[in-house]
């Protein structure tokens, strides 16, 4: 037997034990609609790209990070000047989680605009709530991570978020902290939400969002004709993998650019006595709530301004994710108020993140600027680059001409098994 | 020879091409990642010691100094010379000691037994202790790879 026949014959015996199979026919028959909405569908496998990306460098950060109040600062220091291309590692996942949650926000609001959350899609919309909840979970615990000046301020300012909520509001700062305060302790728990907690919580419910997405199928447009919209779509396998392929490497692409050109700074060692620094900021994907918590005054009838405040965000959230409830409709309305909330929203958060840059934020001392060690190192990491989007460009190239040959194939019905 | 018929398919070029390229790609991305994952050995190039911690030491006494994040070992040689090793078994690199009263080096591990010059003498150790170069420099003890210029 040949090279080619005994690699056949041993992927006849593991299919024949692990049904990939199965799994590939269902994969060719998953039809994609192709109309005005299709673009969006690229966001979710996108998101789930960048979350590979995260858990990756993420683990890989994990091999030299020392979370304890000594070395925590100082470990990531060392990552960034000592550990070869810390820098770019760590500049990779701080990048790769703003574009994670950039994605999330834009692919929310396109479930939210073109109501595909509308039966029987209620639960697909809850767990994606999750999801969402999840990750900014996961970057507000990393934000603390570094333990310099800013991160500890906005740590306690966001722990002590939940100390508004009437009832279980102390109990949820003291599970949040680990204590009264901020401690070491906060610390090492916060390392342990990150890194175990977290991606446990966010595997399950993207295991019930995937699962509930294949067998549902994708949805269509608001009074789209079925039948038409029918005789338009393309298998997800091979088809519409290739193009999802040339989303995926072109933002690989550009998350490697934008890291190599714009690593984040890391602050000198927190002090947990020193006094807040001037003009604190959360990360972009908090600023809006942020600032709406400044907008609030110090009393409102007989509650404090926070516990409006927070109640009211909590209540916010609530209608969110019982949106589809809300919206129970018959499939056909458009739901116009629906979609005006949701450019209310974007235009509130717009406009509450812009005002809060408005405040600038002092220029911390003592800062590791992260970069290249030596010339070596420079030359070698745009050479890199350099390499890396002309392997993009050739395969791109090439994936055109496979989606070209495919979707031909495709049309002349190749793939339909009654034909072959 | 003409062949008259190709004998691969444009689509199995295509396949093999684009496949062959993404490999590239991912070996291009995992070069970082590997470099990230290995950093290099960190040896130190050399060690000052300060002569008048060792000077008082006996013919034949042996002290530990920190060679990076390995024990070194100096001893005094009867003939009142320095001589260092790496305090590290060649066997499976636990840390030997020295019993002065048997003048022998010991790794307790798995009973591997140097002389007092480092030769493996006894049990599984394949090689002598790693020898260091020592040489004095006014009041400092300078100890360097062997070999190190």
């Amino acid at each position: 037997m040949n090279i080619t026949g005994a690699a056949r014959a041993a992927w006849a015996w593991l299919d024949d034990r692990l049904g990939v199979h199965t799994v590939m026919d269902f994969l060719k028959h998953k039809p994609i609609p192709q109309n005005r909405q299709t673009p969006w569908m690229y966001t979710g496998s996108l998101i789930l790209m960048f979350f590979g990306i995260q858990v990756l460098t993420g683990i890989m950060l994990a091999f030299y990070y020392r979370p304890t109040l000594e070395e925590a600062n100082k470990s990531v220091g060392e990552i960034m000047t000592k550990v070869p291309l810390g820098w770019v590692i760590r500049s990779v996942h701080s990048w790769s989680a703003t574009f994670m949650i950039a994605v999330v926000f834009i692919h929310l609001l396109s479930v939210w605009v073109l109501k595909s959350y509308r039966k029987p899609r209620e639960i697909t919309w809850m767990s994606g709530v999750l999801l969402l909840i999840f990750t900014l979970a996961f970057g507000f615990t990393g934000y603390l991570l570094p333990w310099d000046a800013l991160s500890l301020a906005a740590t306690k300012v966001g722990t002590d978020i939940p100390r508004s909520i009437p009832l279980i509001g102390a109990w949820g700062t003291k599970f949040l902290r680990g204590g009264e305060d901020i401690t070491g302790d906060t610390l090492s728990r916060f390392f342990s939400f990150h890194v175990s907690v977290l991606p446990l919580c966010l595997l399950a419910a993207l295991a019930l969002h995937v699962y509930l997405i294949q067998k549902l199928g994708m949805s269509l447009p608001v009074g789209a004709d079925e039948e038409v919209e029918a005789r338009r779509v393309i298998p997800f396998w091979p088809n519409f993998v290739y193009r999802e392929g040339i989303v995926w490497l072109v933002f690989v692409g550009l998350l490697i650019t934008v890291a190599v050109c714009l690593p984040p700074t890391l602050g000198k060692a927190a002090d947990l006595m020193a006094p807040a620094p001037e003009g604190i900021k959360p990360e972009w994907y908090f600023l809006f709530l942020f600032q709406t918590l400044k907008l609030f005054p110090a009393k409102i009838l007989f509650a404090t301004g926070d516990t409006v405040a927070v109640l009211l965000i909590v209540l916010g959230v609530g209608l969110f994710f019982f949106l589809p409830l809300i919206d129970n409709r018959p499939e056909g309305r458009k739901g116009k108020i629906i979609t005006g909330l949701a450019f209310l929203f974007i235009v509130y958060a717009v406009v509450m993140s812009v005002w809060s840059l408005q405040t600038p934020s002092q220029p911390e001392p003592d800062k590791i600027v992260a970069g290249p060690q030596n010339i070596k190192e420079s030359t070698g990491v745009w050479v890199f680059l350099a390499g890396i989007w002309l392997s993009i460009a050739v395969l791109i190239y090439l994936l055109r001409l496979k989606i070209k040959e495919t979707d031909r194939l495709f049309n002349i019905g190749y793939f339909s098994s009654d034909k072959r | 020879m003409r062949l008259r018929h190709s004998l691969f398919t444009r689509r199995q070029f295509l396949d093999g091409l684009l496949g062959g390229w993404l490999g590239g790609l991912a070996c291009l991305l995992l070069y970082p990642i590997l470099r990230f994952i290995f950093p290099p050995e960190r040896e130190p190039e050399q060690v000052l010691l300060p002569l008048v911690d060792y000077a008082s030491l006996d013919e034949g006494e042996v002290k530990n100094f920190a060679w990076g994040s390995k024990p070194g070992l100096l001893k005094k040689t009867s003939a009142g010379e320095f001589i260092a090793f790496v305090g590290v078994c060649t066997h499976l690199d636990c840390n030997v000691a020295y019993l002065p009263d048997q003048k022998k080096f010991y790794c307790a591990c798995h009973k591997g037994w140097y002389d007092e010059n480092g030769i493996n003498i006894s049990g599984p150790p394949p090689k002598p202790l790693r020898r260091l170069a020592v040489t004095t420099e006014g009041e400092t003890l300078i100890i360097k790879p062997e070999g190190a210029a």
